[in-house]
């Protein structure tokens, strides 16, 4: 694989890793995960994001789009069964109402990118993650990434489902790799399927032989989603899980609605998941459950 | 070695609650309101026209004017601040200089105290002898009148005809040189008897040369010690009252300060100082004394906390001091330093309304050999710098990153945090190699100073004239769209009439156009600031601040014929960020995409983007083309190509002191000001809207702050010799310790990269908003401006709708916040 599919490029990151760190969102992820944050970068193709308060309805787009796509009464709307994701709508936007989530980005071009914070991540212990979607998705090309980056001596972090193959992850990607934020979410298979609609297993196989080669760079991450993950069952298997892993750092994500507005645009309503973030009381009490680890900020 | 003895570097544990006299003095400096003084006006006035001898040297004219007035000018105590003297005779006072601007007074002699915007209380007979004895005096002698005498019916003539036109650039001589670092170790050594001893001794070598030469310089030694006669003078009449006030005292407590400070007035600044208090209180007389000669603006007192280190550090070896002690001092010199502003007409409101004076000192950085040179003193100062949180003196901190450890620079933060606005950080790399880019020594680059806003001075070594001239980028710009003319002049031929832009085939063919109408520009700047000078050779020589320098003493020379070791001027830009943008627009759109073409994109410049069309444009104008403060190569370039432009062409006029130009890009409040005279522009600004400060993106073009911080930064060092103002917004957080890091990481890759200065507003869209609805609610709200603070109360509409929207970032995420004022701000 050349060139890899890129939703966003987010500078200034300081929640994924130490320091002050530049996170790459692959776009693309076989998992659909009903809370995901962000849901633009599921898909595994460029999709066009539109944002109906910038619009004025000037129709420059409408007269652009080979595929007809495009309807412009007040303002545009877009039929998305009809969108390539060509673009071309929004290189003539005035108003930036239109933008294309996902671009393809060489090896090159897109260290480049990254190496412009070097001086920051210097600064403060940082560095670059990938994220996403789910980077292992586009392996190949993570693996050459990660190893111009560590040339580079650049701090190197993965955010990951662990959904991916562990021979070809342990030779291409783990060796150039600092840390690792390991998502689990769900611990019985069936209830993960029902949700995510991919079972565990190979998830958590990969947990466990990611530990056995690099205990320390590994750091499980458990979202905390009320009605999906955040119960008392579920924890409790989790916690039990993780310590027959030895696992030595976890985190806990709280429950945010951050990904509820975007999932809108593409998806439609979700009404199964709360308005409002976790507070703290209730971080607070799933906290407890996991004494036997350390707590590590997300 | 580190010359911390402090257990806290915080002081935390020093509050306003323990420090009794510096909250009294602080709750002061908020009550009073100012007053103009006319004490100086008064007596030059009477000097000049009872006692003058033209025949006399300028410089034996000026000296003997000041001596004339620091002999009568009245001491007075006028609250329970431990130092003695006091710029003007009123406790917040605004001294009048009538050989500049003061006469703009004139017509508001009956209106400045009751005037609705920031009034200064004039009595009724001081307004009189205003009126009838001083003024008429000045109506023909001030040296904007001088200037135009000198130039009237010669070709330089069209330049001051630009300038008080106010649209082009502003020749600041006509209102001050001022802008120094003075350099007061040898005065606290010495005293000023020894200089005077020193003067005494050249005059009679110089005298022995037996030439022309000699005898200049003898004149020039001799009114050095004229002048700072004067200063010990004014100093034995605070003693004296001093002593007097001891005597009507009752409280014994307060008898005894006046009779500390009667006996401090008799030692400094007379005798060498002896004592940490004398030293504090030599250095505060002496910026009084200057005073008398330039008027007060920029006047910058410099590295105090490496000045004063050595008393400080004697004092406290030898138990004669404390901790306490030394932040009440260091305290009430601040409250001092606060104790006066500049007169300001009605008109220059718009200008610069609720500027202060700006004396700036400088924190921190290295010594002259490269060593880290922070100590005690300058967390004390940034302790007290945290407790008073007032618009002067003006505070920035150096930092290298390199010497200064990661805790002085987190302090910093931490403090900027506390205020939301002060100090300002300088890169000492960046601005060091700036200064050596200028020939200076290694040894006097690393002892550079603030001088002002932003502008850079090794200290008492550089007389650098630094607001010199003021350059609004966006008039060669209009001229270079408009074959020489711009639409705020009509149909008058200003500029070389250069071609039409649309018969253009290139962009390297605007950029020629635009560089065409430019550089014309800056010579008539130049050759007026040139004119000026000359008139302040004759006029306005400073042989008591010569007294305060290095040069001047060994060349016989004053400051003002370049008696000092460095004898820069500095010009500064106004709108760079607009005309960056605008020229990559043009670049852009019509040379590159062809998206429009030259001829329609100026029609709706010059339309103001009316019409749905005009809208569509403009829009697409502001969100689609390349803009400076995101690593745009097109951007990049362009801004590099000014900024490399501008340092050449400065760098190729020597001025009458015989040194170079130096370009800078602060702007104060003239890009308020100058943008809504200003008619629309190629990125989409509409006619009138403000211009973007200092070297700051323009508002919402820079949505990253890595990017932005990067894309400033690359234009950081030897080309921007006068340094840069970057003003940056961030929302504040609620935990303030993890934003403190942050921030501290922040300005070190900013500053690694190259940048040279930033500083911080710590607020949020809302409470700006609210701040303008309801001043009430913030009396004391302190933001920075365009290198320097200012009661945002104070400040003009346009100045306070400026500050609101400048883009504000979130720390948390490096992001841009939108500013949606339909919802007051809120996200």
């Amino acid at each position: 694989m050349k060139k890899a599919l890129v939703g966003e490029i987010g500078r200034y990151a300081v929640h994924d890793g130490p320091g002050i760190r530049t996170t790459v969102f692959f776009k693309g992820c076989p998992l659909r995960c009903p809370w995901c944050h962000n849901p633009e970068l599921i898909a595994d193709r460029p999709e066009i994001a539109f944002f109906s308060d910038r619009c004025i309805g000037c129709g420059e787009c409408r007269e652009l789009c080979p595929e007809a796509a495009l309807e412009v009464d007040k303002i545009a709307r877009i039929n998305r069964s009809r969108c390539s994701g060509c673009g071309l709508c929004v290189e003539s936007c005035p108003t930036r109402a239109l933008e294309l989530v996902g671009r393809r980005y060489d090896v090159e071009e897109l260290t480049s990118i990254l190496l412009r914070d070097r001086l920051f991540y210097q600064a403060s212990g940082g560095g670059v993650t990938l994220s996403g979607g789910e980077p292992t998705a586009q392996l190949a090309f993570c693996g050459k990434l990660l190893q111009r980056l560590h040339r580079e001596g650049i701090h190197t972090a993965i955010e990951t489902n662990g959904f991916f193959d562990w021979d070809k992850f342990e030779a291409i990607c783990l060796p150039y790799l600092d840390l690792i934020l390991f998502d689990v979410k769900i611990a019985d298979s069936g209830r993960h399927r029902e949700i995510t609609g991919i079972g565990n297993e190979v998830i958590l196989a990969n947990l466990q032989r990611l530990l056995d080669a690099r205990p320390d760079d590994v750091i499980a991450r458990i979202p905390l989603i009320p009605g999906y993950t955040a119960d008392q069952e579920n924890i409790t298997r989790l916690a039990a899980l993780l310590k027959e892993f030895k696992v030595r750092r976890c985190s806990l994500l709280p429950y945010h609605p951050y990904g509820l507005a975007k999932a809108e645009k593409t998806r439609g309503k979700d009404n199964t998941l709360p308005q409002k973030p976790m507070n703290n009381r209730a971080l607070h009490k799933w906290k407890r459950f996991f004494t036997d680890f350390d707590i590590v900020d997300p | 070695m580190t010359k911390i003895t402090l257990d806290d570097i915080s002081l935390k544990d020093f509050t306003l609650g323990n420090l009794p006299r510096l909250q009294e003095l602080r709750r002061l400096s908020f009550a009073r309101k100012p007053e103009i003084c006319i004490e100086r006006a008064r007596y030059v006035t009477r000097y000049l026209r009872d006692k003058d001898d033209p025949t006399d040297s300028p410089e034996v004219r000026q000296a003997r004017k000041v001596n004339y007035f620091l002999q009568r000018k009245r001491p007075v105590f006028h609250d329970h601040n431990l130092l003695a003297g006091s710029t003007t005779s009123k406790a917040l006072g605004a001294p009048l200089f009538p050989e500049f601007f003061a006469l703009t007074l004139w017509p508001e002699l009956d209106t400045v105290s009751t005037r609705a915007k920031n009034p200064q209380k004039l009595t009724p007979d001081e307004a009189r002898e205003l009126n009838l004895e001083i003024f008429p005096y000045w109506m023909d002698k001030n040296v904007l009148e001088l200037t135009r005498k000198r130039i009237s019916n010669t070709e330089s003539a069209q330049s001051l005809k630009l300038f008080e036109s106010l649209v082009f650039f502003i020749a600041a001589k006509a209102g001050c040189i001022s802008h120094a670092v003075p350099a007061y170790e040898a005065m606290l050594e010495l005293g000023l008897s020894g200089l005077i001893d020193m003067a005494s001794v050249r005059e009679a070598a110089a005298f022995l040369l037996a030439s022309d030469e000699g005898d200049r310089q003898a004149d020039f030694y001799r009114a050095v010690q004229i002048s700072l006669q004067g200063i010990i003078q004014y100093a034995e009449h605070l003693a004296d009252e001093a002593v007097t006030l001891a005597g009507v005292a009752d409280d014994p407590e307060v008898r005894q300060e006046f009779l500390d400070m009667a006996k401090v007035c008799q030692q400094v600044p007379a005798g060498p100082a002896t004592t940490f208090r004398e030293a504090v209180n030599a250095i505060w007389i002496c910026q009084v004394g200057i005073h008398a000669e330039n008027i007060n603006m920029a006047m910058s007192p410099g590295r105090l906390d490496q000045i004063l280190y050595p008393y400080y550090k004697r004092d406290m070896e030898a138990g004669r001091l404390d901790i306490g002690r030394a932040i009440e001092l260091i305290g009430c010199l601040w409250l001092k330093i606060a104790d006066n502003v500049t007169m300001v007409p009605e008109a220059s409101e718009e200008m610069f309304g609720g500027a202060g004076t700006v004396p700036a000192i400088t924190l921190g950085g290295v010594d002259a050999d490269g060593e880290d040179a922070v100590n005690d003193l300058t967390y004390i100062m940034l302790r007290v710098t945290e407790l008073l949180c007032i618009r002067d003196p003006n505070v920035n901190a150096r930092y290298d990153y390199e010497k200064n450890s990661s805790d002085y620079c987190r302090r910093v933060s931490e403090v900027i945090l506390n205020t939301k606005a002060v100090p300002a950080f300088f890169n000492d790399h960046a601005n060091i190699t700036a200064l050596t880019g200028q020939g200076e020594s290694i040894e006097h680059a690393r002892d550079y100073a603030v001088i002002g806003c932003v502008e850079l001075a090794s200290s008492g070594r550089d007389y650098p004239a630094s607001s010199s001239i003021m350059l609004n980028l966006a008039a060669p710009l209009e001229m270079a769209l408009f074959c020489g003319k711009r639409p705020i002049t009509g149909e008058e031929q200003i500029g070389p009439s250069t071609p039409d832009p649309a018969t253009l085939n290139s962009f390297e063919e605007f950029w020629e156009v635009f560089k065409t109408q430019l550089d014309w520009l800056i010579e008539k700047a130049i050759e007026l600031n040139e004119h000026m000078g000359a008139v302040h050779q004759q006029m306005m020589p400073s042989p008591l601040l010569s007294a305060f320098f290095e040069g001047p003493l060994d060349k016989g020379k004053d400051l003002v014929q370049g008696g000092s070791l460095y004898n820069s001027s500095g010009a500064t830009h106004i709108a760079f960020a607009d005309v960056v943008d605008s020229l990559n627009a043009i670049e852009q759109t019509v040379f590159i995409d062809k998206k429009y073409r030259f001829a329609e994109l100026l029609q709706m410049v010059k339309a103001d983007f009316a019409g749905a069309e005009g809208e569509k444009m403009r829009l697409y104008l502001k969100n689609r083309a390349p803009k400076y403060g995101t690593e745009h190569p097109l951007a990049r370039k362009n801004a590099r190509n000014i900024v490399g432009h501008l340092f050449n062409l400065y760098q190729s006029h020597t001025n009458y002191r015989g040194g170079l130009y130096r370009p800078a890009y602060w702007t104060m409040t003239n890009h308020a000001g100058l943008g809504k005279i200003t008619g629309a522009l190629p990125h989409g600004r509409k006619s009138g809207e403000l211009f973007a400060s200092g070297i700051t993106p323009v508002s919402g073009a820079a949505p990253e702050l890595t990017a932005c911080l990067n894309a400033v930064a690359e234009l950081g060092g030897e080309c921007v010799p006068g340094c840069w103002a970057l003003n940056i917004k961030y929302s504040p957080e609620t935990d303030v310790e993890k934003m403190t890091e942050r921030f501290a990481q922040t300005i070190e890759a900013y500053f690694r990269s190259g940048g040279q200065q930033v500083q911080f507003n710590i607020m949020t869209y809302e409470m700006l908003l609210d701040a303008k609805k309801h001043p009430e609610k913030y009396p004391e709200l302190m933001v920075r401006v365009s290198g320097y603070s200012a009661y945002f109360k104070d400040l003009n509409e346009l100045m306070k709708d400026e500050l609101i929207t400048r883009t504000m970032y979130d720390l948390a995420n490096g992001k841009s916040v939108a500013y949606l004022p339909e919802n007051g701000g809120k996200q």
